[in-house]
């Protein structure tokens, strides 16, 4: 059994975070990539949290810190997402191959 | 069974779960299936949080990223429909196989190694710093949060910090808006 202690928090985030980062790497389409960046952001998030709650005791920062990151999380996935459709209504693909080849026009 | 007993117990299911699910949303090849296991994953993270005392933080968790931001990605998949084998790097349509595995496994020991030195130096660090801060009896939850951020707001830099979040979001709509806007100068019914 695990201990709940900060050293297993901060494994567990750096655990999910390379989760995400292979999923960043290895996956093609835009959407599943967006998705691991997710992953990544929850794994950054945790360690916001774990901090705060064995280190920090007095304040609520990393609190605050989390809600300043779930606010860029939600423009950077609208952001992210109005580019996949628009992508993808131009080019009826959202592949990572077909994304570095922008310069050849479209369809 | 002690509180403490309880709690470990909980953390190491709750890890188990999200290391899992994260595990499973990369490595799926449905991206529908993908994205409900993320959901699936920020269920465990939101009790870890309500464990290390951040009830509101765990709310927001379920509300607003399970709840809104996975929404959205459910309708963008659900949308542009890609097909399922898209995902696999080995399966690229023209591509030499034995190539595309090798990056795979290139990629994931790299990974790997950066697991193994990132975990030993954390747990390293974790274990030298001075852990076992006292609580006050309201903390992380709402009052105290809002609190922190809104008391005394003339002097108050988080107070502005937060404000201008609310400008970002904005910004993200309106630059969303536009996105998917139609070229007025295309004819109608062309993509």
């Amino acid at each position: 059994m695990l201990d709940f202690n900060l050293a297993n928090c901060l494994t567990l985030a750096v655990i999910v975070f390379l989760t995400g980062c292979y999923g960043l790497l290895t996956r093609r389409s835009l959407v599943m990539i967006l998705l691991s960046v997710e992953v990544m952001l929850n794994g950054v998030n945790f360690t916001l949290i774990a901090f705060n709650h064995f280190l920090w005791g007095t304040h609520e920062f990393g609190h605050y810190l989390y809600m300043l990151s779930i606010g860029v999380a939600a423009a950077e996935a609208a952001i992210g997402l109005g580019m996949t459709i628009v992508f993808f209504r131009n080019y009826r693909d959202i592949s990572r191959e077909r994304a570095s080849r922008l310069s050849e026009g479209e369809l | 069974m002690s509180e403490v007993d309880l709690y470990n117990g909980l953390f190491s299911a709750c890890a188990i779960l999200i290391v899992v699910f994260s595990l499973m949303v990369v490595l799926a090849r449905n991206p529908v299936r993908s994205t409900l296991l993320l959901i699936m994953s920020f269920l465990p993270t939101s009790l870890v949080y309500v464990m290390l005392k951040a009830p509101f933080v765990g709310i927001l968790q379920v509300l607003v990223y399970a709840g809104a931001i996975m929404m959205l990605f459910t309708f963008v998949v659900m949308m542009v429909n890609p097909r399922p084998e898209e995902g696999e790097l080995g399966h690229l349509r023209g591509a030499d196989p034995v190539g595309t595995r090798l990056v795979h496994w290139n990629v994931l020991g790299a990974l790997a190694v950066a697991g193994v030195v990132l975990v030993t130096l954390v747990r390293k660090a974790a274990e030298s710093l001075p852990v076992g801060a006292e609580h006050p009896a309201e903390f992380g939850e709402l009052s105290s949060i809002s609190r922190m951020i809104f008391e005394n707001p003339m002097e108050n830099p988080l107070t502005v910090s937060f404000e201008l979040i609310s400008f970002l979001v904005l910004v993200g709509i309106i630059a969303a808006i536009n996105f998917s806007r139609r070229d007025p100068s295309q004819k109608k019914g062309t993509p």
